[in-house]
C-alpha cells in the first residue's frame, strides 16, 4: 500500500481536469479512462508468483472547484487496470467561469424593431403576433 | 424582399434588403431547404430517416452526413448539460427537433449568403439569424404577447429564445423527466443559431442554473427571466434603451 498510495494520487490529479474542459463530441469523462489498457501479461510458468490477483483500491475524496472527486483504482500487479469515478461534481461540464450577472426588473415595453424572438410560435399564433404586424409592415 | 411562409408548423419570415444583392430565387431555395428539412429529419413523419432509425431500419453507422451531424450536436448538449438535454427521452423516441431547428435555419441563412445576399434578417417561429446589420431585435415579454421585455441589437448573428407560454411545457429536464421550472424565458445571442437555440433549450431544461450555464459558453450572451419575475443578464448583452 505504500508504493500505491502516491501512484493513487497522481491518478486523482489525472482525472480532475477532465471537469476543466467542454468534452469534445463522443467522450466524456466516464470513457476516457487516463490509463491505458494493460497489456496481456504472459502466462507465469512456475506459478510462484500470486501478485496479478486485482487489488481494488479506494481513493480519498478531493475537493475541486467544481465539487468533490472520488475514484477507485484497480491494481493488477504495480500495474493500473482501471480507473472507476465513484463521486463527481453533479453539474455540467463548463467551457469558461460563469460571468457575474446582472439582475435587473422585468419591465414591459415598446421599441422601434426590425423583428421579435420568443418561444416558437405556431402558424396558428403567428396570425396574432408582433412578428405578423411588422411582416405586414414590411410587405 | 419579404417572404412569409409555414414550415414545420411555425412561420419563416425571410427579409433580404433592397440592393443587397440575392435574387428572388434564393428565399426558393431557404424555403426548399426547409421543406427537405421537415420530411427528412421530423419525428412526427413515419417515412423520415429519423424515424426510420429509430425502428431500428437504419444501422446506426449508415444514416445520413446531415444526420450525423444533428445525432453528434444533440450528444455534444446531452454531456455539456450533464443530461438535462436529451434527444432520446426514456419511454419515448427519438426527438432531435430542438438542435434541427436551429441548425436548418442556421444552414438556410448561409444559403442567401451564398446566393449573395448581404443584409438580411431571417425569423423562423421566433429564432434570428440576421446578417449586414445593424438589426433591431425584440423579446417578447414572457407575460404579455403584445410587449417587449428587451430589444437588443445585432449586426450579424443569431438570436433564440425558449419559453413555455406559447406550447406549454414541451421542454422536459431529461434528468428527471419533468417539464422544466425556475425560468419564465430565456434568450441567447449567440454567432450562429445551432449555438444560440439549443443552448437556449438546453440552459431552460435545467431551469435556474441554465443561465450561469448557458452566460459560460463560448461566445454566449444571456437574458433570463426567472419565476420570481427577475431579470438576469450577462454583462456583455447587446441591449439598446426601447424607443420612448
Amino acid at each position: 500500500m505504500k508504493r500505491v498510495l502516491p501512484v493513487l494520487a497522481l491518478t486523482v490529479a489525472a482525472v480532475i481536469p477532465l471537469w476543466r474542459y467542454e468534452p469534445s463530441l463522443g467522450t466524456s469523462a466516464e470513457t476516457a479512462p487516463p490509463v491505458p489498457a494493460p497489456p496481456v501479461n504472459p502466462p507465469d510458468p512456475d506459478g510462484e508468483s500470486g501478485a496479478t490477483a486485482p487489488l481494488v483500491v479506494r481513493g480519498s475524496t478531493v475537493s475541486t472547484e467544481k465539487g468533490p472527486v472520488e475514484v477507485e483504482v484497480t491494481f493488477e500487479g504495480e500495474r493500473i487496470s482501471a480507473v472507476r469515478l465513484l463521486r463527481q461534481p453533479d453539474h455540467p461540464q463548463t467551457t469558461a467561469a460563469v460571468p457575474t450577472l446582472i439582475e435587473e426588473t422585468l419591465e414591459a415595453q415598446s421599441a422601434d424593431i426590425d423583428t421579435v424572438t420568443g418561444a416558437t410560435i405556431t402558424s396558428d399564433g403567428y396570425r396574432e403576433s408582433l412578428q405578423a404586424a411588422i411582416d405586414a409592415r414590411g410587405a | 424582399m419579404l417572404r412569409v411562409e409555414h414550415v414545420m408548423g411555425f412561420p419563416v419570415s425571410v427579409r433580404v434588403d433592397e440592393g443587397a444583392g440575392a435574387p428572388e430565387t434564393a428565399a426558393d431555395e431557404v424555403f426548399a431547404w426547409l421543406r427537405e428539412v421537415d420530411a427528412r429529419f421530423s419525428p412526427f413523419r413515419p417515412d423520415s430517416e429519423v424515424s426510420a432509425l429509430d425502428r431500428g431500419e437504419i444501422p446506426a453507422g449508415a444514416v445520413s452526413p446531415e444526420l450525423a451531424e444533428i445525432l453528434g450536436l444533440c450528444e455534444h448538449y446531452r454531456l455539456a448539460t450533464g443530461g438535462a438535454f436529451d434527444a432520446r427521452l426514456p419511454g419515448r423516441g427519438l426527438d432531435p427537433c430542438a438542435v434541427v431547428k436551429g441548425w436548418s435555419v442556421q444552414k438556410a441563412a448561409e444559403l442567401l449568403s451564398a446566393a449573395g445576399a448581404t443584409r438580411y434578417c431571417v425569423n423562423a417561429g421566433g429564432d434570428v439569424v440576421a446578417a449586414g446589420g445593424p438589426w433591431r431585435v425584440g423579446v417578447r415579454h414572457p407575460e404579455h404577447a403584445d410587449r417587449l421585455c428587451a430589444a437588443l441589437e445585432i449586426t450579424d448573428g443569431a438570436v433564440a429564445t425558449s419559453a413555455r407560454y406559447e406550447r406549454g411545457d414541451h421542454i422536459l429536464d431529461a434528468r428527471t423527466g419533468r417539464p422544466a421550472t425556475g425560468l419564465l424565458s430565456l434568450t441567447v445571442v449567440a454567432p450562429s443559431l445551432t449555438e444560440a437555440d439549443a443552448t437556449a433549450t438546453a440552459a431552460f431544461a435545467m431551469g435556474a442554473r441554465g443561465v450561469g450555464w448557458a452566460a459560460s459558453r463560448d461566445g454566449c450572451e444571456v437574458f433570463a427571466v426567472d419565476e420570481k419575475r427577475r431579470v438576469l443578464r450577462t454583462p456583455g448583452f447587446p441591449s439598446v434603451r426601447a424607443a420612448a
